[in-house]
């Protein structure tokens, strides 16, 4: 895993096939060390945004850096070091159906040997256990209600405890009191020196009132600093 | 003119859109091969795992299907040149003709079409649901890459699937055939099975293993490719399923008879006819 310092658009362009682009010539250099809160009209870009940051869609011109290199250029393989430090929570889908609710916490653990099995295995029950889905860790996909499917994956997001966390709108389908625990847990592992830098998107201020963030925001093709900065927040 | 112009235009435009798509598809299995064994962060473990699944789908749970369709063809095919070789009196002639008819042919051709039929729409419907449900984005994300966790496992295990099976499916057709008629013709078990083995060459293994191993190899590369396809919507499966069922089945057997012109147009070379 290699140390993220930075993360800069620079001139970005990024259009969906036969769309209008999203971003245009966008330059924006991301605050760090924060729980971003990216606030935008809907179908601005805010979903797109975190997909440039998590380089699962490459923009058409300029670049997206990390620590000051160019990711546009690279291969899947050498981009890994990075990936590895990068934690995705999709709004929807994003579940593997043929396997288990357990397995598909434990896939980025044993896949890149970060965890042995035994180990892999503790540490993706600890969490479920303390999201309270533990008893759905043998079922598939299909047979689990869709909140415990949206729970396994934000936390698998969190699993190889990453020091970028992407959350696109991670309260829809998700109970408050879920919300609730999974904010709790990426508090503790925040505090623990994991997830420094944490961008989301979201619609639901009654739950981002929890915490404190900063905010950006997406208007006319570019990304703005949100006036009034650091919004007040009971937690951190 | 002009309809002799547009005519000649469209068969370019064919060809240039075959060619485009034979060429993606060869990157995508030069990547998926590259991505396995170049990268040595990825989960080996993991990937063999896949592979086994994708033999017991494709070639265990195939038995009975291969089983059914081998005692048949190869019952069939045995009664009828028992019964023509005698009345030619040519029976010794018996097992170069299966060999030529079930080793060569009837084999690995009856064999690619279940295969296509059971696990290439299953393979094609697979990952294109995957694409549809994020599923592939997701393991993106999680630093795995598709080609090597999807598509490498996929053609390695159907590959090895698809000889397994063909290999089964003469067995079966020649043997299991034989005893299946056994009632109806006379053909001594002892005289059947040395015309067999004197018959069998090192070019029909050749022949055999050659047609298996790229017919699976289309199966499932073109499978995958269709499913891939897919991109967001749960619209496209059906569509890409279909795709890779018609392209398989197109590419299938014009591989077979092309492999197999040019195997008897050897031959007649051997013999000075050409």
């Amino acid at each position: 895993m290699s140390d993220i310092l930075s993360l800069r658009f620079e001139n970005l362009t990024f259009a969906y096939p036969n769309e209008a682009p999203l971003f245009e010539s966008a330059s924006f250099e991301f605050p760090m060390n924060e729980i971003v809160w990216i606030l935008s009209e809907n179908g601005a870009g805010r979903s797109t945004l975190l997909q440039l940051l998590a380089v699962l869609l490459s923009p058409q011109r300029g670049a997206f850096l990390i620590n000051e290199q160019d990711t546009t250029p690279m291969t899947f393989e050498e981009f890994l070091p990075y990936r590895l430090n990068i934690g995705y929570g999709f709004d929807l889908g994003g579940v593997i159906h043929n396997r288990t609710m357990l397995e598909n916490l434990m896939l980025p653990l044993i896949y890149h040997e970060v965890l042995p099995y035994p180990d892999a295995k503790k540490r993706a029950e600890r969490y479920m256990d303390r999201m309270g889905i533990l008893r759905y860790k043998d079922l598939r996909p299909s047979l689990v209600p869709g909140g415990v499917r949206k729970v396994i994956c934000l936390i698998r997001a969190l699993i190889l405890h990453p020091q970028v966390l992407l959350l696109d709108d991670p309260t829809v389908g998700l109970g408050f009191e879920s919300g609730l625990r999974f904010f709790d847990l990426v508090s503790d592992l925040r505090a623990a020196g994991n997830l420094r830098h944490v961008f989301l998107s979201s619609f639901d201020e009654k739950f981002m009132l929890n915490m404190q963030f900063r905010q950006i925001a997406i208007d006319d093709k570019r990304i703005h600093h949100f006036p009034g900065d650091i919004a007040p927040g009971v937690a951190s | 003119m002009t309809f002799l112009l547009s005519q000649i235009d469209n068969v370019g435009r064919s060809v240039a859109r075959n060619l485009e798509y034979t060429a993606r598809v060869l990157l995508m299995v030069y990547l998926s091969f590259r991505a396995s064994f170049v990268d040595q962060a990825q989960g080996f473990r993991t990937i063999f795992s896949v592979v086994s699944m994708q033999i017991y789908f494709t070639g265990l749970q195939a038995l009975p299907l291969i089983s059914v369709l081998a005692l048949g063809s190869g019952g069939v095919v045995i009664l009828q040149s028992s019964t023509n070789l005698n009345l030619l009196g040519g029976t010794e002639m018996i097992g170069k003709l299966l060999v030529m008819i079930i080793v060569r042919e009837v084999g690995p051709l009856l064999t690619a079409l279940v295969v296509i039929a059971r696990s290439g729409t299953a393979v094609a419907s697979e990952v294109g649901n995957m694409g549809a449900n994020r599923e592939i984005e997701a393991l993106e994300s999680m630093g795995i890459n598709p080609l090597s966790f999807i598509v490498f496992p996929r053609i390695v295990g159907g590959v090895l699937s698809v000889v397994g099976l063909a290999v089964y499916f003469v067995v079966i057709s020649l043997l299991g055939g034989y005893f299946l008629t056994r009632l109806m013709h006379n053909l001594p078990f002892w005289f059947y099975l040395d015309s067999l083995t004197r018959s069998v060459a090192f070019e029909d293994i050749w022949l055999f293993l050659l047609k298996n191993t790229f017919s699976g190899t289309i199966i499932f590369v073109v499978s995958c490719y269709q499913g891939l396809s897919v991109k967001r919507s749960p619209t496209e499966v059906p569509i890409a399923t279909t795709q890779a069922v018609v392209k398989s089945i197109i590419y299938v057997v014009v591989f077979n008879l092309m492999v197999t012109t040019l195997f008897y147009l050897s031959q007649l070379r051997k013999l000075g006819v050409l």
